[in-house]
């Protein structure tokens, strides 16, 4: 005798009809959303791997925007100290000319007076404010750093601190961000404003000009030390851009790759569930309506 | 040597066991969509042959009890993959609902507003006494504390929807202990008496499924066709024609439902069924994920706190804590989760008392890059949250696909054995016609026969 089947098929045919249904909805779902991986229970390591990735991603972001901001003021710091440098260069030549023999006193003072106003221009610049705050302050931005003082011998006396801030650039990579004004205008190994001061004086008193001038030399050459750091901030925030831009594709690609749908495939698998569905339809059919034995007998 | 009117009592026990057999056949005809219903086989026997002058001769046929045929073996493990099938259910449908606050893929969950919170720390930084830099921070830390307390918040209300399922289960399985206790009486009644219980033991095998989807169920033979139905532990559901109900008392401590039976509390023994299903998400998937939600709101208010102690705000003054200082034993610092401070010049993103200094900012965003959660930092502790959940779906999934596929194999067998087959009632209909027509044929003749011997000698 043959071996006895289940003679009722319909369990067996809905439930093809449902996983036929069901891989349908799956890659319809592929398909719309253009993603292989659309709740967590997907795939938990490629979702948890792709939360990282926004994570990452989100903070290459915050990285790009803050170098955006910090671009504007290393650029109004840069050419501050431009102007710097080339008021320095005009005060060495007043200096040059002065130490001529062949001036008389008011040749001198006129040349004194220019110079006293290079000093204005100076101290004008020493107290550049970049969005509400002081730039060569160190740290302390809310106080004008250099106000006028006669007791000085630089005739300034600095209101700022020494500190310096950092700002990160990349993952694990610091940029210190100012250079405290005390450091760029009255540096130990040639400051400024001690130079201008000194200057003036020996102009107004036609004493040691040709020291103050090699003085004032030394100071110029400094200063252009000291912008060097704003140039080389520019120039590491410039290759830290490329890096994050590049950063950011690797992370939509990875992105993709983890969780993206492999659109020809899942058309296709489409394409599949979509047949067997209308087969397995159409067996069932065929099946729920066939003749048993009762149709035959008379 | 026969007689005609032997044969004729022949024919006629023929009619009467042919006529059953067709009533037998009827029966499985009406129940061939019945649940449970397991086809009978009618038993045509031959009677006893008497001895007439030493021959022996047959007297026909009887018909005896239907034979019904059902494998008890095969019921139990229908029973068992059902408990397992209920469980993936109930376990399945709760936690695809858990998952959705922490839909990743698709930007939802923690991730986006703790990543917006360190990088407003991080811009600040570059202008550490702008202002509205510094209300960006505020409102960050704002959306934060919502991100906590929504997901807190939905985990807790998914909590408590399961609560009111498993009060729902308990009565269902109340019910169908009690039906399956009154059946079960009915069947021994009918065994003890020596009758067919088919159609209650058909009954006490739908209502067996029933139960089995909802609760594990341990299936004891108490002798004449009744059994003995415990939980897994042994705790007592149907004993003869008694049940034991389910009581249900909130648990003091967080007022979830505790399932007793006749005083002892074995919620933590259920373990398959829906009910089972229902227990592991409330009592161990969401308290699970909610106590890794309060890890995390805690490590980083208080981390975060910490640090800001350390630092000076854009007063010059001492820092105070940024969030609400947690709960000190952990548990509910998610929903407590707040920003401490709403003006934005209280933020200590200074280390020397200067406004222009970040020092205190960086420790600030270094923060999220260290162990502050348990040793782990936020985002990888919360990775393993969301691994966790999406894996314990992802396995439940693929469990759920075999047990389906086992269940409907033993489905397919159990139709097998005791499905009804029309094909075959058919053919046994026509068998039985045939004979019954045979026997009244036979009953004509011998009617014939007998006229013809009454006649005999006539005219």
């Amino acid at each position: 005798m043959a071996l006895r089947v289940n003679p009722d098929l319909s369990t067996d045919l809905l439930s093809s009809i449902q996983l036929s249904q069901s891989q349908q909805n799956a890659a319809l779902q592929q398909i719309a959303t253009g993603r292989r991986v659309n709740s967590l229970s997907d795939d938990p390591a490629a979702s948890s791997a792709v939360m990282f990735n926004h994570a990452e991603s989100a903070k290459a972001d915050q990285y790009l925007s803050n170098i955006n901001t910090m671009q504007g003021l290393f650029q109004v710091t840069d050419s501050t100290l431009s102007s710097a440098v080339n008021l320095m260069a005009r005060a060495v030549q007043l200096a040059v000319q002065g130490a001529n023999g062949t001036l008389n006193d008011s040749d001198r003072q006129a040349i004194a007076v220019e110079v006293s106003s290079l000093q204005q221009q100076m101290l004008s610049l020493s107290n550049l404010s970049y969005q509400g705050s002081y730039v060569f302050a160190g740290t302390n931005v809310h106080t004008q750093p250099f106000t006028l003082d006669p007791n000085s011998a630089s005739g300034v006396a600095y209101n700022g601190n020494t500190n310096v801030n950092t700002v990160d650039l990349l993952n694990g990579q610091q940029m210190t961000t100012n250079v405290p004004g005390s450091q760029i205008f009255l540096n130990p190994a040639g400051s400024i404003f001690d130079a201008l001061q000194n200057l003036l004086t020996a102009l107004q008193t036609d004493a040691n000009i040709g020291a103050a001038s090699s003085t004032l030399q030394t100071a110029a050459s400094q200063l252009y030390t000291q912008r060097v750091f704003y140039g080389n901030g520019l120039q590491q925030m410039e290759s830290a851009t490329t890096f994050l831009d590049q950063e950011k594709v690797e992370f939509s690609t990875q992105e993709n790759s983890l969780v993206g749908a492999d659109l020809a495939k899942v058309a296709t698998n489409l394409s599949q569930a979509q047949a067997s569905s209308s087969a397995v339809l159409t067996a069932t059919g065929k099946i729920l309506n066939r003749n048993n034995l009762f149709d035959f007998l008379k | 040597m026969g007689t005609l009117s032997a044969s004729l009592n022949i024919a006629l026990a023929s009619l009467t066991a042919n006529d059953g057999a067709i009533a037998t056949t009827s029966n499985n005809i009406a129940n061939v969509n019945t649940p449970g219903y397991a086809r009978q086989i009618p038993q045509l026997q031959e009677s006893a042959p008497i001895l007439a002058n030493g021959v022996a001769v047959g007297t026909g046929v009887t018909l005896g009890r239907p034979q019904t045929v059902r494998d008890n073996v095969l019921q139990l493990r229908i029973s068992q993959e059902a408990q397992q099938g209920g469980q993936l259910d109930a376990f399945l449908s709760s936690m695809s609902q858990v998952q959705t606050l922490f839909n990743e893929a698709s930007g939802t969950g923690l991730q986006q507003p703790l990543s917006a919170f360190f990088n407003s720390l991080q811009q600040l930084s570059t202008d550490p006494s702008n202002l509205s830099l510094r209300q960006g921070v505020i409102s960050a830390g704002q959306n934060l504390a919502n991100a906590f307390h929504q997901l807190s918040g939905g985990l807790s209300a998914q909590q408590q929807n399961l609560n009111l399922r498993v009060n729902q289960t308990a009565g269902q399985i109340n019910e169908l202990t009690t039906q399956i206790a009154q059946v079960n009486e009915q069947v021994g009644e009918l065994v003890a008496a020596g009758q067919d219980a088919n159609s209650f033991i058909s009954q006490r095998d739908v209502l067996l499924g029933k139960l089995s989807n909802l609760i594990q169920v341990n299936q004891i033979d108490a002798g004449n066709g009744r059994v003995t139905l415990t939980t897994g532990e042994g705790t007592p559901l149907v004993v003869g024609g008694q049940s034991y109900d389910f009581t249900t008392r909130p648990d003091p401590a967080n007022g979830l439902l505790q399932i007793y039976s006749q005083g002892t509390n074995i919620t933590s023994q259920i373990t398959a069924g829906e009910l089972g299903g229902q227990l592991q998400v409330r009592d161990q998937q969401i308290t699970s994920v909610l106590s890794k939600l309060d890890d995390i709101a805690f490590g980083i208010s208080s981390s975060f706190n910490t640090q800001s102690q350390a630092g000076f705000d854009l007063n010059g003054a001492v820092g105070g804590n940024l969030f609400i200082p947690p709960p000190a034993l952990v548990a509910g610092s998610a929903n407590s989760f707040g920003m401490a401070i709403t003006d934005p010049a209280l933020i200590a993103a200074s280390s020397d008392g200067t406004a222009g200094s970040n020092g205190n900012l960086n420790a600030l965003v270094n923060l999220s890059t260290q162990g502050i959660v348990n040793g782990q930092t936020p985002l990888s502790y919360y990775s393993n949250l969301i691994f966790g959940i999406g894996n314990a779906i992802s396995n439940a999934t693929t469990e759920q696909t075999s047990v389906n596929l086992v269940s409907q194999q033993l489905a397919n067998q159990r139709g097998a054995l005791s499905g009804v087959s029309l094909d075959e009632e058919a053919a046994s209909l026509v068998k039985f016609q045939q004979a019954y027509e045979a026997s009244a044929r036979v009953i004509t003749i011998i009617s014939d026969l007998t006229l013809a011997a009454v006649n005999l000698g006539k005219d």
